[in-house]
């Protein structure tokens, strides 16, 4: 296994100092990038079987949705799945400047922690994920199909996966957020630690989709 | 940290997680934004900063950035020339109790600031994260409409 150094301004690190409310486990993703061949296809789909369960996961998928651009509320912290409240419709701009502007209420912060039933903040301007990136309501297969797909991925192989994961993460962004949701908010499963290590794994195997 | 509301710049001495709400009104005693929620499910503590409405309960001093306008409801018309949206809401008499009335104002401010001409829909879409235990909503609406057909003869 070797350490992968990305190209700055980057880090290998993502410094958890600007968010104190971080649990001190959740502190740095370091990007360990195992020897090609080293991941059976297997363990890849294994991999990606904990990166659905983060990408569907509420706090990812209730702003991955489709066209209709309206984000969704579902997860133990709203009961049963509805659309957001306040009739709120974020646009094709995605950030609601046609109507109500997400940053009306959603401001930006370092400060992830909320109190409960706050709206949640991050440190870049509140938005919903790029429309090709429907998470959704979506299968692991549609997920995976989705990720692989430079025109519904922002122009990414897994390497760039990662990178974006990584970036997001040091600009304490959504990505960040998703385990540091605040308030009484479920947070994504496992760690950013572990699914940066996963996407890897994933790619290193040749990024394996399931068959249904 | 400094800031200017309505105009005029304030010195206030708060703490970086002092709310803005918190800052008019006990700092400052600028009492026409409200505290209804606290958490940004009402609405009632809608005020401007830099043209842009936000509920004010919700920004830290900390994220308040230097030189920022802010205005609030008392800053928005005078008693002898109303804004557009304070008379339409004179003339359609929208308020009951009145408590949500500055934060319904101060967004519906806002909407026809970028949409001159507001559709049924997009007033709907807007003003559906202010609420009005009164429901009001239907002279909100029509209020909103008259404003917008004054701010266009203007």
């Amino acid at each position: 296994m070797r350490t992968f150094a990305l190209a700055a301004p980057m880090s290998v690190f993502v410094s958890a100092l600007a968010v104190p409310a971080l649990a001190a486990d959740d502190a740095p993703a370091v990007v360990n990038i195992p020897a090609e061949g080293s991941v059976s296809e297997s363990q890849g789909l294994e991999a990606f079987q904990r990166i659905y369960e983060v990408a569907s996961h509420p706090r990812c998928a209730n702003c991955h949705v489709d066209d209709r651009n309206i984000p969704m509320w579902s997860g133990p912290s709203y009961g049963e799945t509805r659309p957001h409240g306040m009739n709120i419709k974020a646009g094709e701009s995605r950030i609601g400047a046609e109507f109500l502007p997400c940053q009306t209420c959603h401001i930006t912060s370092d400060d992830l922690d909320t109190e409960p039933h706050a709206s949640p903040r991050f440190g870049i301007e509140w938005q919903l994920a790029p429309v090709e990136f429907v998470w959704f309501d979506k299968s692991a297969l549609e997920i995976c199909e989705q990720l692989k797909d430079p025109d519904r991925n922002g122009g990414r192989d897994w390497m760039g996966l990662v990178d974006h994961l990584i970036h997001d993460a040091s600009l304490n962004g959504p990505v960040l957020w998703g385990w540091n949701p605040g308030g009484t908010r479920e947070p994504a499963p496992y760690s950013l630690q572990q699914h940066v290590d996963d996407m890897i794994a994933w790619g290193i195997a040749g990024q394996p989709c399931p068959t249904e | 940290m400094k800031l200017t509301v309505n105009g005029t710049e304030h010195d206030v001495d708060v703490e970086a997680d002092m709310p803005l709400l918190w800052i008019l009104r006990d700092e400052l005693n600028i009492t026409g934004p409200k505290y209804g929620c606290g958490v940004a499910q009402c609405g009632a503590c809608t005020v401007h900063v830099d043209g842009m409405a936000v509920r004010s309960c919700q920004l830290p001093a900390s994220n308040i950035e230097e030189g920022a306008e802010i205005t609030t409801i008392e800053g928005l018309g005078q008693p002898g020339s109303l804004h557009a949206v304070q008379e339409a809401w004179v003339e359609h008499q929208v308020a009951q109790c009145g408590y949500c009335q500055s934060g319904q104002i101060m967004q519906a401010a806002m909407l026809l600031d970028f949409d001159p001409d507001p559709s049924d829909e997009k007033i709907d879409a807007v003003m559906s994260g202010n609420l009005c235990r009164c429901g009001t909503y239907v002279r909100i609406r029509a209020a909103v409409k008259s404003a917008a057909a004054k701010l266009n003869e203007a």
